[in-house]
């Protein structure tokens, strides 16, 4: 009986080891990045860099927020992210059950194709979607911004795995009483679809927060339309980088996204606490 | 049967949607009268476009070297320019260097480049022989830029097939600077400007003290150090019949120069581990005695209370120092040339872009007016400024090549695969030679 226990007491200190090892390895990264804002620019430069700001300041705060109108820069990057995670997600959850509930004819070779545009790189498309939304009149705007990015390939293929999973029973009871699709549609099978849709919802989110390339090129460095990562990216010098000014912006930056998934945690979890099993 | 209508009548009005779409689409895209204005991207700006009759233009400027530390100072030269020329406005648009071309190469392709931009020396001559930059000469002609303000060799730097198209903005140039105290402690005597790499071995080798953790001296093995070495010993990047000679006994002794350094005076590339600005930090930890780089450093060293001083960067056989140049260059399909003109001869040369730059470090103008420099030269560390220009009297300047990203990519593989892969100094260099010849085609 003892032995049992100091088994199992052992097992028990050993998956908590790994556990917390895991868990520095993910979270110093983040304490690192909010360590090295506190520090002055000397104290960033100094070789072996120290564990602790010595002494500590506030200041880069402060200095993110003169340099550029970094406020500017949060609303444009929120506004666009939640812009442009609401209309994925309509359009991919309509393709999605359309994909998914409605047979037509070449409906396979079409959503393949679909995912087949996963596989080209962004890089390779940038100049000639560069000319388009010059034809169209749309170099930084927010609407030059959004419209790229708002078909989601991978939403789809997402949201269809998670409609196919749902029993068609539901669909042809629904249609006996005279439902026509749109209601089957939203009072149906999207509500089933909770977890799915805020796990998309955070991806897109964090994906459309991140982005780089596109915002970088279609607002042609005018101040007015920039978003968060494209700004930021402006304090590393030509030559010489203050890089505890760079990781104040950093913390400020992430602020939305942590804010964001603590939200939607709840459902991310139960979405893929339940992968594998029927609704 | 009701179903059936309905069916019906959704699908034609989805046939009317799809084609009142399209219509709409064709209706955005030809606009003929935005054509004349090509040149210039669509900005939210309300100011109007054009004019003949005194309607305010806008110009826009994009740049590279004003964020984020000077985007004060760019805006005091723009209200300089602005209230000598009040039917002008300018806007600014800026991104990191490291990002800069990538959005400058795409605004250039899509036919929506800024009406005024910068450019540096190893990246002028892509733009020049693509086609994309204004003739200069015109303006030269009628008064509004004068060719005397400049440096010859930096105006000379600009020009393509003799042809004027940009006006030097900015130089700044490589050194040796030395840490003072660190010279003191070993009894040496100070780096002098008759230095040669010899002389800079020895002291490396003296001060270099791997349990105190500080090195002798720091070079980085790259491209721009490359070919500066290559002409401190007398050999030169192409030869007569414009093919690369780099990889001839010379260049053989200037990649030897580089590469024998880290592990011994130097940390290892292990050691460095691609952390940026590893060097800088490890100067102002007071651990490196002697340090390759540039005059912008001086401003931050000043902050940190080092006692260093400069001097003019050692040659083998030869001096030459490393030399770099920024241009403001204007687009050829600017629909305002005139004022464009104007905008980068003010931007270059007035003396409010001088006394600009001198007060805020904001790197040297490429005048050709001694007095303008005399504050500069007694401002306060480091003591022998004058190494700054004296530097200018042999310069190396970087071989350009319209495929230029390439050919420095090459190199600095060739390099590395010393240092990392153990090749033997003349086969890497055959063998980029090689492949930098293949280039020229």
């Amino acid at each position: 009986m003892a032995e049992h226990t100091i088994r199992s007491r052992q097992r028990t200190f050993g998956r908590y080891s790994v556990l917390l090892f895991g868990a520095v390895v993910m979270i110093g990264p983040f304490i690192w990045m909010v360590v090295a804002s506190l520090k002055t620019d000397t104290d960033i430069q100094r070789i072996p860099p120290g564990l602790l700001p010595n002494p500590v300041t506030g200041a880069n705060y402060t200095r993110v927020v003169d340099t550029f109108p970094f406020w500017r820069f949060m609303a444009n990057s929120i506004g666009v992210s939640l812009a442009s995670t609401l209309l994925q997600l309509i359009l991919a959850t309509t393709a999605a059950y359309c994909f998914a509930r409605i047979e037509f004819r070449g409906r396979n070779g079409l959503f393949g194709l679909y995912l087949a545009t996963m596989m080209i790189p962004q890089q390779v498309v940038i100049v000639p979607l560069f000319i388009e939304m010059r034809n169209l009149h749309l170099i930084n705007t927010y609407a030059g911004l959004l419209l790229p990015t708002i078909v989601s390939s991978f939403g789809t293929f997402l949201m269809r795995q998670a409609f196919l999973a749902l029993p068609k029973e539901l669909d042809e009871a629904a249609f006996v009483d005279g439902a026509g699709h749109l209601r089957v549609f939203f009072r149906i099978l999207l509500p089933l679809t909770g977890p799915a849709l805020a796990t998309f919802a955070v991806f897109a989110f964090m994906a459309s927060w991140n982005a780089f390339l596109w915002p970088l090129v279609i607002t042609s460095g005018s101040q007015s339309h920039m978003t968060l990562p494209v700004g930021l990216a402006q304090l590393q010098g030509r030559f010489s980088t203050n890089w505890n000014v760079v990781m104040a912006g950093s913390v400020m930056s992430i602020a939305p996204i942590v804010a964001f998934y603590a939200f939607t945690q709840r459902w991310v979890i139960r979405s893929v606490a339940f992968t594998g099993t029927k609704g | 049967m009701t179903k059936t209508k309905n069916l019906r009548t959704r699908r034609s009005l989805v046939g009317l949607a799809a084609a009142a779409a399209l219509l709409l689409g064709a209706c955005g895209s030809d606009d003929k009268t935005d054509t004349a204005n090509s040149g210039s991207p669509d900005t939210t700006a309300s100011s109007g476009e054009d004019a003949a009759g005194g309607d305010k233009v806008t110009l826009t400027y994009f740049t590279f070297s004003a964020a984020p530390d000077h985007l004060a100072d760019l805006d005091t030269i723009i209200t300089a320019f602005e209230s000598e020329n009040p039917s002008i406005h300018i806007e600014v648009q800026t991104a990191a260097y490291a990002d800069y071309f990538t959005s400058l190469q795409t605004q250039v392709a899509g036919d929506a480049a800024p009406d005024t931009f910068e450019l540096n020396y190893e990246n002028f001559v892509t733009y020049a022989r693509g086609g994309a930059l204004l003739d200069l000469s015109p303006y030269v002609t009628d008064g509004s830029i004068d060719p005397a303000r400049y440096f010859p060799l930096a105006l000379d730097g600009f020009t393509e097939s003799g042809t004027q198209y940009g006006l030097p903005a900015t130089f700044s140039d490589v050194v040796l600077i030395y840490n003072k105290t660190l010279f003191d402690a070993a009894g040496l005597d100070y780096p002098t400007a008759d230095w040669t790499w010899a002389d800079e071995q020895a002291a490396a080798d003296a001060l270099t003290d791997p349990a105190a953790g500080v090195f002798g001296n720091y070079q980085p093995v790259s491209f721009h150090e490359f070919y500066k070495a290559l002409a401190q010993t007398g050999g030169s990047f192409f030869g007569p019949d414009g093919k690369a000679s780099f990889n001839d006994a010379k260049g053989v002794e200037a990649a030897t120069w580089l590469t024998h350094k880290p592990g011994t005076t130097m940390p290892t590339l292990a050691d460095i581990g691609g952390t940026p600005d590893y060097d800088t930090a490890l100067f102002k930890s007071g651990k490196l005695a002697m340090w390759h780089n540039g005059i912008w450093q001086f401003t931050g060293l000043n902050e940190t209370g080092i006692d260093y001083d400069i001097v003019v960067d050692p040659g083998n056989t030869t001096k030459a120092s490393a030399v770099f140049m920024n241009a403001a260059v204007a687009s050829k399909g600017t629909s305002h040339p005139v004022e464009a003109a104007k905008w980068i001869a003010f931007l270059t040369g007035s003396p409010t872009t001088v006394e600009t730059r001198l007060a805020s470090s904001w790197e040297l103008p490429a005048v050709n007016d001694e007095a303008a420099f005399a504050t500069y030269l007694t401002s306060g560390a480091p003591a022998n400024r004058q190494a700054v220009f004296d530097s200018l009297d042999n310069v190396a300047l970087p071989p350009v090549l319209e495929r230029q990203q390439e050919m420095q990519d090459i190199v600095a593989n060739a390099l590395e695969s010393v240092l990392t892969g153990g090749v033997d100094v003349q086969t890497a260099l055959d063998n980029a030679a090689a492949e930098v010849n293949a280039l020229l085609d």
